[in-house]
């Protein structure tokens, strides 16, 4: 549906992305423009991802999440999957998709305790500072 | 009883969306449970989006299947695009375009179970996919 609103709030200095649950490939897009910009505004040292409403992850969806990924990375901040529901776990697996970098943790509150971890976890990309 | 069988055009982006609202009233309404309907939804939305991105738009075609006493859902994606021109190369797991993930039809005919390719070089394509409740 045209117009769907993802919202980006920030967290202490991680940014929450809530994504809707059947978002057009715009919508999709405009995800990765409205994530950059909040990093680079509020300097945020991660990006949790909610995709606890997202009932389908195509390939579109897939590789735009990995390439988002890979763009938060070169500004120096990590990104956590969370809330990948049981369904999309296996379709995606089935489909041979991958998200790339980017961890996984099972609801919002286990990303944002991964994200605030001081311990640099490996093959993160650039640490900050 | 609602109708058991319909047409989706592909035209525009928003239509991927369509085909996968579409879709999925029709797997929930035949009683796929909420795995097989992702599997549906997916496979379906990646033929849609081959339609839009490869042919320049097309059609997609639903069924509710009947078998003795198991029921289905048949889906067929038509274009007239460029065509496929060596499906069984389309069908190798690992195949892949200048577009990075490529067709996605092994893919979708994983998650479907049954599918089958028409293709035409210049003239179109047609592939068509089947999924059974309780499996294959």
């Amino acid at each position: 549906m045209a117009g769907e609103r993802i919202s980006v709030v920030r967290v202490r200095d991680t940014l929450l992305v809530s994504v809707p649950s059947d978002p057009d490939d715009g919508t999709v897009a405009a995800l990765q423009d409205e994530v950059l910009r909040a990093m680079e505004r509020h300097e945020a040292r991660g990006v949790v991802m909610d995709i606890s409403t997202v009932e389908t992850l195509d390939s579109f969806f897939a590789r735009t999440i990995a390439e988002t990924a890979d763009m938060i990375s070169l500004m120096g901040g990590r990104t956590v999957i969370a809330g990948m529901r049981p369904s999309v776990a296996i379709t995606i697996t089935q489909l041979g998709l991958t998200l790339g970098r980017p961890q996984t943790a099972l609801d919002v509150d286990r990303a944002l305790d991964l994200l605030e971890e001081r311990t640099p976890e490996a093959a993160d990309g650039p640490e900050r500072r | 009883m609602g109708p058991s069988a319909g047409e989706v055009a592909i035209a525009t982006e928003l239509d991927i969306v369509a085909v996968r609202r579409c879709v999925r009233h029709v797997a929930v309404g035949l009683g796929f449970g909420a795995t097989d309907t992702t599997r549906i939804l997916t496979a379906a939305s990646e033929l849609a989006r081959n339609v839009y991105q490869y042919a320049g738009g097309g059609v997609m075609g639903w069924r509710a299947l009947a078998d003795g006493g198991r029921a289905g859902i048949e889906l067929v994606f038509t274009d007239h695009g460029p065509g496929i021109p060596d499906v069984a190369e389309a069908l190798t797991p690992g195949y892949s375009t200048s577009r990075g993930l490529g067709l996605g039809l092994p893919g979708a005919r994983r998650l479907m179970g049954e599918m089958e390719i028409a293709s035409r070089p210049s003239q179109g394509t047609t592939v068509t996919v089947r999924k059974w409740l309780g499996g294959p």
